[in-house]
């Protein structure tokens, strides 16, 4: 193959890479789950109230794109945070799942934030004024 | 809508963070040196464009090229990469799998990585570019997240397809941090939060045909990000030689740009749904 060739085949894999690296629909994943210890951790912040404006920030910067900003946008099948379902889960298995993601459904991991701004971003989610989940 | 994937630091070395999915990010980087006595002051910038395909596969394609001051300005090749993450989840030690195919010539100065003995920054550009180097490499990149640091160590083999080299190999290992771990409520641009900064070293190892240190580059290279936006980061790396094939200093400087939720776009011009 020539070097033209293959620059155009190289290309064309990032374009269809592009299309194919869609997540198709959100739904709850059943296998999602916290390992208990983790589940059980409490936010050390959670005494500092006022550390959540940061957190909404950076929900802004890293989260709004998918899960929307509460002004409803469209999102990408992922979770409203607002829904019960969301807000019933623990501080502890919220941070897990932040720090881990669930990278075969689509959702990256965010253990590249430094662990306090993971907390931040718990203490604004639970800002959030809960809504009854849709059946 | 902002979107901002908080950049490492590193111009070399890679860490098992992988660009979000339907994100694309483009950068502008340029790597130039203070050249030891018989080297060339050269200047050599690259463009790569870096998507998140899905949470655990980014790809890349880079465009470059050189400027030799008193010789000539060429183009030199672009390069295809592809990183892995096998593991689903974090953990202690977390690797990836790097494979990249290079079109390049010998002119090749952005040293993205150093394999072997390095480039050849001493012959001319019409004598280099004229040579060419389709190049497979391979990397395993170990990456660990331990109390806001990160720490990775690249392992690299490459293979020159264009003549029997043999295998060449090269290192990289690299630490930072951000400089503050909470975030203000304020947007503020020059809080500790926007810094990251560490340290990376990198160099070849030789090849199958000379497997030593000696005869090689090798750099120390202090490394610094500031997120300048939300969604834009400049780094800054002054590299410093610890070998006499080293430049004496290399200095580089990226900028990046992150669009978010591109994926999307694109697949719904063909009529993928969001």
């Amino acid at each position: 193959m020539s070097r033209p060739s293959t620059f155009v085949v190289c290309s064309l894999l990032v374009v269809l890479g592009t299309m194919l690296g869609q997540n198709p629909e959100y739904r709850q994943d059943p296998t999602w789950r916290a390992p208990d210890d983790d589940a059980r951790k409490v936010n050390p912040l959670a005494n500092r109230p006022g550390a959540a404006a940061g957190g909404k920030k950076l929900f802004l910067r890293n989260c709004a794109e998918c899960h929307g900003d509460g002004s409803g946008i469209e999102k990408k099948h992922s979770a409203d945070f607002q829904l019960l379902v969301v807000q019933e889960q623990s501080d502890g298995t919220i941070f897990w799942k932040i720090t881990n993601g669930n990278t075969g459904r689509g959702m990256p991991s965010f253990s590249k934030l430094p662990e306090l701004e993971r907390w931040q971003l718990v203490l604004y989610l639970r800002t959030l004024k809960p809504v009854p989940s849709p059946l | 809508m902002v979107s901002v994937a908080q950049e490492s630091p590193y111009f070399v070395t890679y860490d098992h963070h992988m660009e979000e999915p339907g994100n694309l990010d483009i950068e502008v980087s340029a790597t130039t040196d203070v050249p030891r006595t018989g080297q060339k002051y050269y200047f050599a910038p690259w463009m790569e464009f870096e998507y998140g395909v899905t949470a655990r596969w980014t790809t890349e394609l880079y465009i470059e090229g050189q400027t030799t001051y008193g010789d000539s300005t060429v183009f030199t090749g672009w390069r295809f990469e592809n990183r892995f993450r096998p593991m689903k989840r974090e953990h202690w030690i977390n690797p990836v799998l790097y494979l990249e195919y290079e079109s390049l010539n010998e002119a090749s100065r952005i040293q993205k990585e150093i394999s072997g003995g390095g480039p050849d920054i001493t012959s001319p550009n019409s004598e280099l570019r004229n040579t060419p180097a389709h190049e497979l490499e391979t990397k395993l990149i170990l990456s660990s997240d331990f109390h806001d640091w990160n720490l990775a160590e690249n392992f690299i083999v490459e293979k020159n397809l264009s003549r029997g080299e043999g295998f060449e190999f090269g290192y990289a290992v690299g630490f930072y941090r951000p400089l503050a771990t909470m975030a203000s409520g304020s947007n503020c641009r020059f809080c500790g939060e926007n810094f990251s900064a560490g340290v990376e070293f990198y160099g070849g190892l030789g090849s199958t045909l000379n497997f030593s240190g000696r005869n090689t580059g090798n750099y120390v290279a202090p490394v610094l990000s500031w997120l300048i936006s939300d969604n834009s980061t400049l780094r800054f790396s002054p590299g410093f030689g610890l070998t006499h094939e080293s430049s004496r200093v290399l200095f580089r400087f990226g900028y990046s740009y992150e669009i978010a939720g591109i994926g999307s776009k694109v697949s719904k011009l063909f009529g993928g749904k969001r």
